[in-house]
């Protein structure tokens, strides 16, 4: 049995359906993202596990107990918010052993731990503290430790790193992993930022309007995303609608353009339309290496993003990225001039819609 | 520019000697009991009189139990409504503004009517002065603690401590009232000031007060009124300075949890 599951769980408010029967088991030591847009419901989720909000139907079980009904201040669960939350009339130490005092632990014991806390995120020095005197990254960490302090058997992150500056987001989240992994403390991590998600999630939940999209481990959501919406939101992708050409050999039709695709199309009839879709790093100049599918393109736009270089080309009269290591070695095309690309079967997708 | 400041100045002035030169007069007035001379014999007559003492004494203890009673009346409904009840502030506050618009003379003869008869007969003793002067703080008392409320984030505040296990009294007095401690502190020199100086509750419901006491001198001498205004005058700007410099210097602890 996993350690927590989510049943069948719904939650409406008024006649706004926020989550609808989301169903999801964690195993223990796991860390899963709820990744979505904004009003996907995976806060709403995440607070239906903290106790905050109580389901309309389904349940929650952790560690074997139904906590579906019980307060927030009975489950053992420990909670990272956005604004930090740290209380401004204690101290780092203070808030740190906050919950261990709630649970009249003796003073010595609450000393040790918070000693031990803030050891772990590196701040040993600032017990005596106010959260007006850190910075926000500081606050985020310290609001860390006092949530695992307690050592719960859950912990959530309701988009800790949002109100952060870009670089500190990126050295926090390899923190936190860090401490989730030493701790082997289970987590769910809420985000809207896919490249959050992806990097330090076992397992990425994508959540669109209240539903879930997809649930699979980053590599899966990023390179066989199920879904048109998983495909779109989750990295940059080339979309078309595409006519299917030979079923049996797995062949599609972009206007003149034929592709070959690992899919199976068995099941579809020729001239159905389907959406295929590319990653922009999966295409490359023919010239480069040769394979399954080589398509005359025109080059439309080049853009530098530093390590990459983007590339706009059209296919027919589509319009697809294509991404290409920056080699200051490599010549680039020009605008307007007429080439080649190439991309293997694989890397052909169908979605669903 | 130089006008617009030479106006500005005008006005200043004019606003200063409304305000100060009553005061002014009161306080010569009040010294000018002995003939020819400027003494303090006002204010010596004033503080020997036993029954200043008492009645300065009770609108203390009034005041003191008003302050009590109505910030563990308030400060618990206004974090409530803030935390649960977002949509039924406006209500409290329009609730919180009647003595505004209900004279305290028809609170009075309502308080009357009500428990002077029976089935609740409270007249004999002080629960309808104490609730009246609640009602009459609660304007001041529940805006001071509802403009601290609104600089904290009080919902994730208390879903914070919730998820460390608190209970609700331990986020009360351990989390919400330290954070709001100069808030509260401004309803409760506010409630302090008004109740000192309160008249027709007291008077009505025949209790010691000061307010009455003020009243009573007055129809009978003529100076010593004056040197009770002035300490009247004082003690509300006593109070009004203690907030101010509580109040200095507190907010980065409110920022720090407004973000």
């Amino acid at each position: 049995m996993a350690f927590l599951q989510i049943e069948n769980v719904s939650k409406s408010f008024g006649s706004v359906e926020a989550v609808k029967d989301f169903n999801l088991n964690i195993e223990k030591g796991e860390l899963v993202s709820f990744l979505g847009p904004s009003g996907c419901g995976k806060t709403t989720t995440l607070r239906m596990v903290a106790g905050f909000e109580m389901p309309t139907a389904g349940r929650i079980i952790m560690n074997g107990e139904d906590i579906t009904n019980m307060p927030p201040n009975k489950r053992d669960v420990g909670m990272v918010f956005q604004s930090y939350a740290l209380f401004p009339n204690m101290t780092v130490a203070d808030n740190i052993g906050f919950g261990l005092k709630v649970m009249k632990k003796s003073a010595e014991e609450i000393k040790q731990r918070v000693k031990e806390m803030l050891t772990l995120i590196n701040m040993p020095e600032y017990g005596d503290r106010y959260p007006y005197q850190l910075s926000g990254g500081q606050q985020q960490r310290v609001a860390l430790a006092r949530a695992l302090a307690l050592r719960p058997d859950v912990l959530l992150l309701d988009e800790p790193l949002s109100a952060l500056d870009a670089k500190i987001r990126v050295s926090l989240r390899a923190e936190i992993r860090a401490i989730q992994q030493k701790l082997g403390i289970t987590a769910i991590y809420v985000t809207h930022d896919q490249e959050e998600a992806l990097s330090l999630s076992d397992r990425v939940v994508v959540m669109n309007s209240g539903c879930i999209e997809q649930v699979g481990s980053p590599f899966e959501i990023y390179n066989f995303p199920k879904t048109a919406f998983v495909a779109n939101f989750v990295g940059t992708l080339n979309t078309a609608t595409v006519e299917v050409e030979d079923p049996a050999n797995n062949l599609l039709r972009m206007e003149n353009l034929i592709l070959k695709s690992a899919e199976n199309l068995k099941e579809k009839k020729k001239g159905e339309q389907v959406l295929m879709s590319i990653r922009p790093e999966r295409l490359s100049f023919a010239s480069e290496q040769k394979k399954d599918n080589v398509l005359d393109c025109t080059i439309e736009n080049i853009t530098f993003l530093g390590s990459v270089v983007r590339i706009q080309v059209k296919l027919g009269n589509a319009l697809f990225y294509m991404d290409t290591f920056n080699n200051p070695f490599l010549e680039l095309p020009r605008l307007g001039d007429k080439t080649q690309v190439t991309c293997s079967k694989e890397a052909v997708l169908v979605l669903n819609p | 520019m130089k006008k617009i400041n030479l106006w500005a100045w005008i006005i200043l002035l004019i606003g200063v000697i409304y305000f100060f030169l009553p005061l002014i007069a009161t306080l010569e007035f009040s010294m000018r009991m002995i003939k020819d001379r400027y003494t303090f014999e006002a204010y010596r007559v004033a503080f020997t009189d036993p029954k200043f003492f008492l009645n300065f004494g009770y609108s203390v203890l009034w005041a003191l139990l008003t302050i009590f009673f109505s910030t563990i009346l308030v400060v618990p409904t206004a974090y409530w409504v803030h935390w649960k009840l977002p949509k039924a502030r406006p209500f409290v506050e329009f609730v919180t503004l009647m003595p505004f618009v209900v004279p305290a003379v028809v609170l009075t003869f309502g308080l009357i009517r009500l428990y002077g008869q029976p089935p609740i007969v409270l007249l004999g003793s002080p629960i309808p002065l104490i609730a009246g002067y609640i009602v009459l703080s609660l304007p001041y008392m529940f805006r001071a603690v509802d403009t601290g409320l609104r600089a904290i984030d009080v919902r994730t505040l208390t879903e914070a401590a919730l998820s460390l296990g608190a209970n609700w009294f331990t986020i009360l007095t351990q989390v919400i009232f330290p954070n709001l401690r100069t808030a509260i502190l401004s309803g409760v020199f506010l409630t302090f000031a008004i109740v000192m100086g309160e008249f027709t509750f007291a008077s009505l419901l025949a209790w010691p007060a000061f307010g009455p006491y003020m009243e009573e001198i007055g129809s009978m001498r003529a100076y010593t009124p004056q040197a009770l205004s002035v300490v009247s005058f004082l003690l509300t700007w006593a109070s009004i300075g203690l907030l101010q410099w509580i109040g200095r210097g507190r907010g980065q602890e409110q920022v720090a949890g407004a973000h």
